[in-house]
């Protein structure tokens, strides 16, 4: 599957949309809160790239103007304070913000050059190719294996259903390689490889967001979006899944909203800063960010002076 | 060592003296008295005969007396420092109001009844009295306020027992222009009972020495003699049905191969090894022992019936309320609309059966139209328990699905409806309760009469016919009039005597009818429990 990373691309759906009217980019008037501090150039392609986005809650401007591409199998890091829309970018890479009634969004998003704000984009497709991950572990209330299972089945990958297994056509030897290649690649199978029957809900909280990850891996993405993955964590498991991001980013482009400025730090490759309006004010290397910031809002708030 | 232990006997509890026995023995005598009031109040125990040799009255007078001067003693102890309790200042202002209401009854019954003045004068009386009952409670520190007043209360009704003031024969006619009385047999284990509970609870502070400690106790017993006593109503009242429905329901039992009648099971013919013909027979002037069959049969397909229309649309419209429509006016209306629909009287909805679905379904009383008139009854209690239950499965849940790509019909089916299924089925746990009880619906859309012949037991699966016009299939058993049990025990009870000749005991025939009907309901809610229990099974340790 790997390999075939651009399905859509065939299909010329987006290839060709210069007759596709994107949604209505107003590029002029938001271009004076971009400066070359946020212009961040990177060698190889952009996985995804993001060109004046805006974002509005009803009347409240969260996303104002946000232009940044994210470079292909690597960690890009996500920090500001509170309510500075860190989140609201995130969770509009996937269009999950469309299960936001109030929400309202301008701008353009590409994944590997396809329009993601168009319509008949298929969002099945695109959630499948750009999986999430939630601050708090959110497993059904299923057991380990139905988890990490529940995606390739619900998208007609695996069928292990009556019907199949009365036919002798069940997935079932499919589904337990796929579980133990997910389990593997979250660094869980070890914890869990003998009890995959059991609730998931039985599992620690760590555990419990790894086995998250492991899930979102079952589809196959190519991005993985992380929503503060390990705030509601204690530091030992914060480390594992800290580990396991590294070792997500050889094979997947891993974004990551994180409001611990060290742990951007540790992990990241680059690093993007946005504060209290919305703004997106600096974005670059991780070590240029935090060792020599261009902006000095941003160093101040690196430095604990405001946050 | 010795320093030490003086600061250690604040934090240890104390061991246990003699007065706290006085006091502990005084609420185990409350508990006794309780016990006897409600056993005296469903005539379990007779006021006029005896308990251990003494007269039943004469015996609650002397617990009372005793468990009243026990308390003063204990409160009056502790003031003059017998005893070793640590009061408050004051009883506390609902500890007064607490004491003034029964006083304000006694005082005025006393001036009313005893002394013979005029009602105006004995509102006044009962006021003054239970003003300074109230004052006694209020005014002095805690322990004489918490005791005095209400073990008085006690002494006094032990001794209006005790000296055969008012005793197992004594009745209270009301001079109003209704036909009322209080007899003893009502007023007794009633006054018992109250002033038990006092008692209990001036006990249980004493036992906690008072204060702080001591309120916790009192509250503690008084929560307790509460919880106590729901659960013992219950159990009497189903013991109640059950005593009397079982010589009813047994009558004619037999035991042994061959002795029961042949039933087709899966398509098999088996002769039961058991014969009840209560529950196995219908009425029949052959018959040697008559029965309720068609009735238990007519109600177990009723709720059947009402259950399979039910579930499926409050479901369904939980999930648009829930999961689709946006949460707005339209939800609040239909909100409003369902809670209405959930209190409308029973009868109204059997009135719509009958001036709707009756002369569309063959112009007379059917099954068809019970179950149709019960499912519609059911169904708004449905659609509010399974909103809840989907409203409180985690918006994380969702996400995490829509996250994955799958689609909303999909996460709804897969992960929104198994997490929320044990809070449907308690729902329609709670619904097959009220319909499998409605006695109205069933009058004017299902009928029946007093006595039903065996042979009009419906038989569904075996009345589906196919036809060659459409719809190609027909059940004419849906479409009979037929009986179900609350109907039957309504009709039984309003034919009154007249109706005894036909089936030999009539009062022993409704208390069976009654404790099937109990036994009935009693099965759905188990089945109801466990399919329950086995969802949240599901969900908890897959």
């Amino acid at each position: 599957m790997s390999e075939n990373q651009h399905p859509q691309a065939q299909s010329g759906t987006a290839t060709t949309d210069s007759d596709q009217p994107l949604a209505t980019t107003t590029g002029e008037t938001v271009e004076e809160t971009q400066d070359e501090w946020t212009e961040f150039e990177f060698q190889g392609e952009a996985k995804m790239s993001v060109e004046n986005l805006d974002v509005y809650y009803g009347d409240d401007h969260a996303l104002k103007g946000v232009s940044m591409d994210i470079p292909e199998k690597s960690v890009t890091a996500l920090i500001g304070p509170s309510g500075c829309g860190k989140s609201t970018y995130l969770r509009c890479l996937n269009r999950m913000n469309d299960r936001i009634s109030s929400a309202r969004i301008d701008g353009s998003v590409r994944l590997g050059g396809q329009e993601v704000y168009q319509d008949g984009v298929n969002l099945v497709e695109l959630r499948k190719r750009v999986g999430m991950v939630f601050q708090s572990p959110n497993p059904f209330p299923k057991s380990i294996r139905e988890n990490i299972a529940y995606g390739p089945k619900k998208h007609g990958d695996l069928d292990t259903g009556l019907l199949a297994r009365l036919l002798n056509r069940s997935d079932a030897e499919e589904r337990d390689e796929l579980v133990e290649r997910c389990l593997r690649d979250a660094a869980l199978w070890d914890e869990v490889s003998d009890r995959l029957d059991d609730n998931a809900l039985g599992l620690s909280g760590g555990q419990q967001q790894r086995l998250c990850i492991a899930r979102c891996l079952s589809v196959d993405p190519e991005i993985i979006l992380m929503d503060e993955p390990a705030s509601a964590l204690d530091p030992i498991a914060t480390a594992k899944i800290e580990d396991l991001i590294d070792d997500l980013s050889e094979e997947y482009t891993v974004v990551i909203v994180t409001h611990n400025m060290q742990q951007a730090a540790r992990i990241s490759d680059q690093t993007a800063v946005f504060l209290t309006g919305g703004e997106l004010v600096e974005y670059g290397e991780t070590d240029q960010v935090f060792e020599d910031p261009n902006s000095e809002r941003v160093e101040d708030y690196i430095s604990g002076k405001f946050g | 060592m010795a320093g030490a232990s003086e600061t250690d006997t604040q934090l240890v509890e104390q061991e246990t003296t003699e007065t706290d026995a006085v006091a502990g023995v005084a609420i185990g005598l409350s508990a006794v008295l309780f016990a006897l009031a409600v056993a005296a109040m469903f005539e379990r125990v007779s006021l006029t005969g005896t308990i251990a040799g003494v007269q039943t009255v004469t015996l609650l007078g002397g617990l009372l007396t005793a468990l009243g001067v026990a308390v003063i003693a204990f409160g009056v102890g502790s003031r003059f420092g017998y005893v070793e309790t640590d009061p408050d200042p004051s009883a506390g202002l609902i500890a007064g109001f607490g004491a003034a209401v029964p006083w304000i009854v006694v005082g005025g019954a006393v001036t009313l009844q005893t002394l013979g003045l005029s009602p105006t004068v004995s509102v006044f009386g009962g006021l003054v009295v239970g003003a300074v009952a109230f004052a006694l409670t209020v005014l002095p520190r805690e322990d004489v306020g918490s005791t005095l007043p209400l073990g008085a209360l006690l002494g006094l009704t032990g001794l209006v027992f005790l000296t055969g003031v008012i005793g197992p024969t004594w009745v209270w006619e009301l001079d109003w222009a209704q036909r009322a009385a209080i007899t003893a047999e009502f007023f007794i284990p009633v006054a018992t009972l109250f002033t038990t509970l006092y008692g209990g609870w001036a006990s249980a502070k004493a036992y906690g020495g008072f204060g702080a400690r001591g309120r916790h106790m009192g509250a503690y017993v008084l929560v307790y003699l509460n919880a106590f006593s729901i659960v013992a109503f219950l159990f009497i009242l189903v013991a109640f049905v059950v005593v009397q429905g079982i010589p009813g329901l047994l009558n004619g039992v037999e035991l042994g191969l061959g002795t029961g009648p042949q039933t087709t099971i899966l398509g098999v013919s088996v002769t039961l090894p058991v014969s009840v013909p209560f529950v196995m027979n219908g009425v029949a002037l052959f018959n040697d022992f008559q029965g309720v069959l068609p009735a238990i049969v007519g109600t177990v397909w009723l709720v059947a019936g009402a259950v399979t229309l039910a579930v499926p649309l409050g479901v369904g419209a939980a999930v648009f309320l829930t999961e689709y429509a946006d949460r707005g006016r339209f939800t609040q209306v239909v909100e409003v609309a369902t809670n209405g629909l959930w209190s409308t009287p029973s009868i109204v909805f059997g009135l719509f059966g009958f001036a709707f679905l009756i002369p569309r379904f063959g112009n007379g009383k059917s099954l068809l139209s019970g179950m149709i008139t019960l499912g519609f009854m059911l169904l708004p209690l449905v659609v509010i328990t399974s909103r809840e239950a989907m409203l409180s499965v985690p918006d994380e849940y969702r996400d995490a699905s829509a996250a994955l790509g799958v689609t909303k019909w999909q996460t709804i089916r897969s992960v929104v409806l198994p997490a929320a299924l044990p809070g449907v089925v308690t729902g329609v746990i709670l619904g097959v309760g009220r319909i499998a009880g409605e006695t109205a619906p069933i009058l004017l859309t299902m009928a029946g009469g007093t006595f039903i012949p065996g042979s009009q037991t419906v038989d569904v699966i075996g009345g589906f016919q196919f036809t060659t016009s459409p719809p190609f299939v027909a059940n004419p058993a849906l479409l009979e009039a037929t009986s179900a049990l609350p109907y039957q025990l309504y009709a039984l009870i309003s034919a009154g005597v007249g109706a005894s000749s036909n089936v030999g005991n009539a009062d022993e025939f409704r208390w069976a009818t009654a404790l099937v009907l109990l036994m009935v309901v009693l099965s759905f809610y188990a089945i109801g429990i466990a399919t329950r229990y086995y969802f949240r099974r599901q969900l908890k340790h897959t």
